[in-house]
């Protein structure tokens, strides 16, 4: 016990600088407070409420964020809080688009909530959350906090994807999104504890600082750390292999959270992937990199293919946002300044147009996201012009067409990956973004043309639960009840079987105008505007991009 | 003020952002005045520039200004800049000014037309073109508006595009630009590879760090662009065919200003074109032989409106003698002074034909003078202008142009001096038969029928009327420019000399001609001109018809129309059929289809994988993570 | 080598305890084994081929994780009390921030009735998670759209479709 009394005296309390983790506090308070008063209040608190409460919670974290940006502007960067958070250029940027980010799906989840009956502030107070989460990662130099950032995220995550507990694929969604989640995570955990062995440290700048000084004397576990680490990081922005769970789990999902999923999250999970791997372990290099460069790839070929075979809408947006991760990884494949800087670029720009674009989604779905077949956008250019023009600007943002915000990323992170002789990449990367153009434009084609003109009809596609397939293929057949899983059984009653044959063409004729609420209108014109406005001035989204980069430690 | 600049281009722009949203709804009249309105007061926003541009009193006048950063990536530094100096202000003076008057001039032409407030809106994105191409720093600024008026010259050349032969011409004018567009598509990567920027400021800058076969190659490029956009030889046959459009869009675009584009072009790359002696020598060969092709072409024509777009032609081959001469000052004199008597030429000719109810045909007029004096008047200023006759603006300009190529380039002088003969001939043949000799406007069965001429629907020709006031307000300013437009040749203060001299700096050419040549070659012109209008009277105003001086060689312009077809058109249509046949239906759609076909294959394997099973994916995650250490333990061991 | 005697001792107690509590059970537990017979159910008479589900009230599964939470509360308390003086005012401060952020979610918790046993009692009012006209959507699939064979909404072209 003597031992344990001397250390003990000799504590150091950290210097805590309230403002650089100022942001995230507010984040976290405003989960707490919409929390608090959901359960003191005797009525039901309503949506709008918790709504405005969230909005107006991002827009103080933004405001926060700007706060910092001057900060670090004026003072450069430092790391505080014992060096586990690290206040730079690159961490602000993050604090400032996760709000934004968060700020926007809210405004979206309003309309689908009121929509779905989902009363209560659970909801919002999931997703504060769950940013803050995400702007622990952004912000975090130390591979601990890393790990806490990832959990507060994730978890968070897994409700938000059962939230519409009406819908079974809802909860399959989130329920495979957690299980593979907590072996990503554990694996994530796992290379921390390697990296901690190899180099005696988890704080990111005393491990650079090691592995500059001195060769590793286990090379073998740094490596291992090295690869598991990457596991996790490539499981939270689903690039392939390790993407299997987004396809389910975005189409499960109710929209606004699948476009949460893929903006916020991903931007978190980026961010600490830049930060660990270009900055802290830069010096190791040769080790990362090809795996990074098979990742991306994988990425680019399997997310821009596969996305071309899909009839859900959801669903090709899941492997389209497998083929973005594949674009930002190459600029972490660049691993300089300028592949920072393109990174983020992509991801601002990436965020808001998949946001924007699950919100047109949201609405065209309607009650229980039940419509998200391609064949449901037939005609949306006649019904409703605006709404279909704002999705094509998406899609073609995204596709990365000209005069879209998306073109210049591309561009960029291309331009990165070639700067330091990527060739190869560089060629895999435009093959899949011409590749990519296709199912975009699909999209956009299925839009503008009149029902019942356009269309292959329904593709054979991969189905969510193959157990539906089983099942419809043997209906009534008693002996097959073992052998599927429970969600087939219900095959076995006649009649609902014929009506799942029934031409999907009906359903969409029957359609009329989708309402759209206003909040959801907001949203889609910013995230549209942004687009093409800083598409066609792209200068001061770059300088932002660039500063945030050169703040970087 | 000069902050405002980009004012002038703003306006124009803003006026066909209007059109475009409500156009139809204002209708007749009110799109006109609002485009018209749109025009002036960007006319008088160059008013205030071009003061504060005099009190400017640098050695050079000038003053840039970047609006923004278009794309900052590599080293690719793109400005949407503006800059002007007194070349860029001169241009832009005249064309709002002249624009101006055409806009106004068009609310009557265009009376009565279905598509009113589509013409105005056409016109208004012209005019904001023209300036971005006159007032851009940069190259791209420049081609920006360089394709916009080629763009708007397309839609209003096919403007009745109802009518096969607008339909044909518009065409015919988007391809031939095209051509000459390649040219400078290719001199700005060349520029961007060889001096790293394509801002004019830093390009000329560099002019002495560029090997010269560079640069020439570069300006020879930029010459195929002109001659494009100005219809030099060989890649004129357009400009004629062109004529299909609405006679406000002939004066404005085909006569005053966009084909002047080519000639601001080459003005404004001086310095490169100062660097290169072949290129200079290849553009007052060009320009000397295309005046002389052009008049030629024009003393053999019986629409009135082709004779005036070859006459166009004509003259701006002088200019690019002028250019190719290095006598920079007297291109934009003549160029100042051509728009001004060829747009006053064109709007009379659209007065008369406006009169006449449609016809265009010369030798179904006659004896105009007596119903449409005011329109004769004018049109006689004009026609005594072009002629070059004392002390009308076309005397000085042409003669500031002669005197410079009788001191930089003799032979070419001759031709010159041959073609202004021509001029004078063939405007004075117009002019005779239009406005003198007897009427024969009634006549139902017209003198040798030209196929290519447009006539009047046949039936009841009612008396030729003088047009409204707002079409001959602006031939009345036009006729007093046409007129004192020689005055900016006076050596005071306010000369153009004075005014656009030190922009070329060393680049300008100075002929150093005794008083006394001067005087004689002043005479010469004199002569020459009132020669070749006594012939042109004395032959054709009692005559319509003389086979010998209109041979089919002259009337069909040298065939180069057919020559074209026979050596380029035909075959590439047979090449075309083979390749829309063989070539894309079986090997490129071929290659595309089995290529697609695939890709969704491998996609549809790949998707097989995606079964749904919780166990698949976590399976696929640890197989993943598997490989991966399998991989770092290789570079362990070989690493 | 000091050091890690603690966690030594630490993993012979755990075992001991592991293993008296096997030990203890055999010599506690009533001695006569069942027969076949009487651990069958015997509802129907016919032998189950699977071990017959048992149910759970989800409810204990609630506060188990409830107990979770304010374990792990008490996880930090401790280390937090051994140091508290070296720590001072900004230990307390934390810790009082800590311990008000678990509290707010038990207030949640309360506020959902998730410590009432017995019939369902919400201080808050919620909505019922399941309606007479949910069900019938859920069955029949209206509004909105047909159902698969597996009872899940048809959103076209999953495999309901294309077989």
């Amino acid at each position: 016990m003597t031992h344990l009394a001397a250390t003990a005296s000799t504590i150091h309390l950290p210097h805590v600088n309230y403002v650089s983790i100022l942001p995230i506090l507010i984040m976290m308070g405003g989960a707490l407070l919409l929390l608090l008063l959901s359960s003191l209040l005797r009525r039901i608190i309503s949506t709008g409420v918790c709504t405005a409460i969230t909005v107006m919670t991002s827009a103080a974290a933004a405001v926060a964020a700007i706060v910092q940006w001057d900060q670090v502007l004026a003072n450069g960067a430092q790391t505080t809080i014992a060096g586990a958070v690290a206040y730079d250029g690159f961490s602000v940027l993050i604090q400032l688009l996760v709000p934004l980010a968060l700020g926007l799906t809210a405004l979206v989840a309003d309309g689908y909530l009121k929509r779905e009956g989902v009363v209560g502030g659970e909801f919002q107070v999931l997703a504060m959350a769950s940013a803050s989460g995400a702007m622990v990662m952004g912000a975090a130099n130390d591979l601990i906090v890393v790990f806490l950032g990832l959990e507060i995220l994730s978890i968070a995550l897994y409700v938000l994807a059962a939230f519409n507990h009406r819908r079974a694929e809802s909860g399959e969604a989130a329920l495979k999104y957690f299980v593979l989640g907590s072996v990503s995570s554990a694996i994530f955990l796992y290379g921390i504890a390697l990296m901690y062995g190899a180099t005696g440290s988890t704080n990111l700048a005393k491990m650079a600082e090691f592995l500059a000084r001195r060769a590793v004397l286990s090379n073998g576990l740094l490596l291992a750390a090295m690869a598991l680490l990457l596991v996790g990081f490539a499981f939270k922005v689903s690039a392939v292999p390790f993407h299997m769970w987004s396809p389910d789990v975005y189409q499960g999902s109710p929209s606004p959270v699948s476009g949460f999923m893929a903006s916020v999250a991903k931007a978190g999970a980026f961010a600490a992937l830049l930060r660990v791997f270009v900055s802290s372990l830069a010096t190791q290099r040769l080790g990362w990199q090809p795996v990074i460069w098979v990742l991306a790839a994988l990425s680019l070929l399997v997310g821009a293919i596969v996305a071309l075979n899909q009839q859900d809408v959801k669903r090709m947006l899941a492997y389209s946002s497998i083929n973005h991760a594949g674009f930002i990884l190459l600029g972490v494949d660049a691993a300089d300044a300028r592949g920072i800087s393109s990174a983020l670029y992509y991801l601002v720009t990436y965020t808001i147009m998949v946001i924007g674009t699950f919100a047109v989604v949201t609405v065209i779905a309607g009650r229980q996201d039940r419509a998200t077949g391609l064949l449901e956008f037939r005609g949306l250019a006649r019904r409703q012009p605006v709404l279909a023009l704002a999705l094509a600007i998406l899609l073609l943002g995204q596709a990365g067409a000209p005069f879209t915000t998306g073109f210049l990323a591309k561009f960029n992170v291309i331009e990165a990956v070639v700067l330091t002789h990527g060739y190869t990449l560089a060629v895999i990367a435009m093959v899949s973004a011409a590749v990519a153009a296709f199912f975009y434009l699909r999209v956009a084609l299925t839009m503008f043309s009149p029902v019942g003109e356009f269309g292959d009809g329904p593709d054979d596609d991969v189905p969510l639960d193959p157990a539906a397939l089983v099942g419809a293929a043997t209906p009534g057949a008693a002996s097959g009840v073992t052998t599927v899983p429970p969600r087939a059984w219900s095959a076995a009653m006649p009649g609902i079987d014929e009506l799942a044959d029934a031409p999907p063409s009906e359903v969409v004729e029957a359609r009329g105008k989708v309402p759209v609420p206003p909040a959801t209108w907001v949203v889609i014109g910013f995230c549209a505007l942004f687009t093409v406005v800083f598409g066609i001035y792209p200068a001061p989204l770059v300088d932002f991009a660039q500063h945030a980069t050169l703040l970087f430690i | 003020m000069l902050t405002v600049t980009w004012l002038v281009i703003a306006l124009p722009l803003l006026g066909f952002v209007v059109l475009v949203a409500t156009g139809r709804r204002l209708g007749e009249p009110w799109a006109g005045w609002l485009a018209t309105a749109m025009v002036s007061a960007s006319f008088l926003v160059a008013i205030g520039l071009y003061l504060d541009l005099l009190g400017i009193k640098a050695p050079v006048r000038s003053y840039s200004e970047n609006l923004w950063t278009w794309l900052d990536v590599g080293g690719l530094n793109l400005h949407a800049g503006l800059y002007v100096d007194p070349l860029s202000m001169t241009m832009v003076l005249f064309v709002t000014g002249v624009s101006a008057l055409i806009h106004l001039y068009s609310i009557g032409y265009m009376h009565g037309d279905k598509d009113f407030a589509k013409f105005f809106l056409y016109l208004n994105l012209f005019v904001a073109s023209m300036l971005i191409l006159v007032l851009g720093s940069n190259m791209v600024m420049t081609f920006i508006g360089w394709e916009g008026v080629g763009t708007c010259s397309y839609w209003l050349v096919s403007f009745w595009f109802e009518r096969n032969t607008a339909a044909v011409a518009g065409k015919k004018a988007f391809l031939y630009n095209r051509l000459g567009d390649v040219g400078f598509m290719l001199a700005m990567f060349l520029t961007f590879e060889n001096f790293h920027s394509l801002d004019y400021s830093t390009i000329f800058a560099r002019v002495d760090s560029v090997s010269s076969l560079n640069i020439t190659v570069i300006c020879l490029l930029l010459v195929v662009a002109v001659m494009g956009k100005s219809a030099q030889i060989p890649l004129f046959p357009w400009l004629a065919d062109a004529m299909e459009g609405p006679t406000p869009v002939s004066a404005l675009i085909h006569a005053a200003t966009m084909v002047t584009a080519g000639v601001y072009l080459l003005c404004r790359v001086h310095p490169l074109l100062h660097a290169s002696p072949t290129a200079s020598l290849v553009v007052a060969i060009m320009g000397a032989v295309t005046a002389f092709v052009g008049a030629t072409i024009a003393c053999a024509q019986q629409d009135i409106k082709k004779v005036l777009a070859y006459s166009t032609i004509s003259q701006l081959g002088y200019m690019f003698l002028a250019i190719g001469c290095g006598a920079y000052t007297a291109a934009i004199f003549l160029m100042v002074a051509h728009a001004f008597f060829k747009a006053l030429l064109f709007l009379g000719s659209g007065s008369v034909i406006h009169g006449l109810h449609g016809e265009q045909d010369l030798k179904r007029m006659g004896n105009l003078r007596q119903y449409m004096p005011i329109t004769f008047i004018t049109f006689a200023i004009g026609w005594l202008a072009i002629a070059a006759v004392p002390p009308l603006s076309g005397f000085w300009a042409k003669g500031d142009i002669l005197d410079n190529a009788f001191a930089a380039r003799p032979v070419l002088w001759g031709i010159g001096v041959f073609t202004a003969a021509l001029t004078a001939y063939y405007m004075s043949r117009l002019t005779s038969l239009a406005f003198f000799g007897s009427d024969r406007w009634g006549q139902k069965h017209p003198v040798d029928p030209d196929p290519w001429a447009h006539h009047a629907e046949v039936g009841e020709q009612r008396a030729p009327v003088e047009s409204p006031l707002v079409m001959t307000l602006p031939l009345w300013i036009l006729a007093f420019f046409a007129a004192t437009a020689g005055l900016l040749a006076t050596s005071g203060n306010f000369s153009l000399s004075a005014w656009v001299d030190p922009v070329f700096g060393s680049s300008l050419f100075s002929n150093h001609l005794p008083a006394g040549d001067l005087w004689v070659l002043g005479l010469l012109d004199t002569v020459v001109a009132l020669g070749g209008v006594a012939l042109g009277i004395w032959l054709w105003v009692s005559r319509t018809d003389r086979p010998a001086l209109e041979i089919p060689f002259l009337r069909n312009a040298w065939y180069v129309n057919e020559a074209y077809d026979t050596l380029l058109g035909r075959p590439s249509t047979r090449l075309a059929h083979f390749s829309a046949e063989e070539v894309d239906l079986k090997v490129i759609d071929g290659a595309v289809n089995s290529l697609a076909g695939l890709v969704r294959g491998a996609g549809r394997i790949v998707a097989k994988t995606q079964t749904g099973y919780l166990r698949n994916y976590a399976l696929a995650m640890v197989g993943g993570v598997v490989l991966i250490l399998a991989f770092m333990v290789t570079r362990m061991w070989w690493g | 080598m000091d050091a890690y005697l603690p966690i030594l001792i630490l993993l012979i107690l755990g075992l001991l305890f592991a293993a008296l509590s096997f030990v203890a059970s055999t010599f506690l537990a009533p001695k006569k084994k069942p027969t076949a017979a009487k651990i069958a159910p015997y509802e129907c008479g016919i032998v189950p081929e699977v071990e017959p589900p048992s149910r759970f009230p989800v409810r204990f599964y609630l506060v188990a994780m409830i107990f979770i939470i304010f374990d792990i509360e008490v996880v930090f308390l401790y280390p937090w009390a051994v140091i508290f003086r070296q720590l001072g005012s900004f230990g307390l401060v934390e810790v009082v921030v800590f311990a008000a952020v678990v509290f707010v979610a038990f207030l949640f918790l309360i506020s959902n009735g998730a410590f009432s046993w017995g019939p369902v009692v919400r201080l808050t009012p919620g909505v019922p998670a399941r309606t007479s006209s949910s069900t019938i959507a859920r069955i029949s699939g209206r509004p909105g759209g047909p159902v698969t064979a597996a009872g899940v909404p048809v959103s076209t072209g999953t495999p309901g479709q294309a077989a």
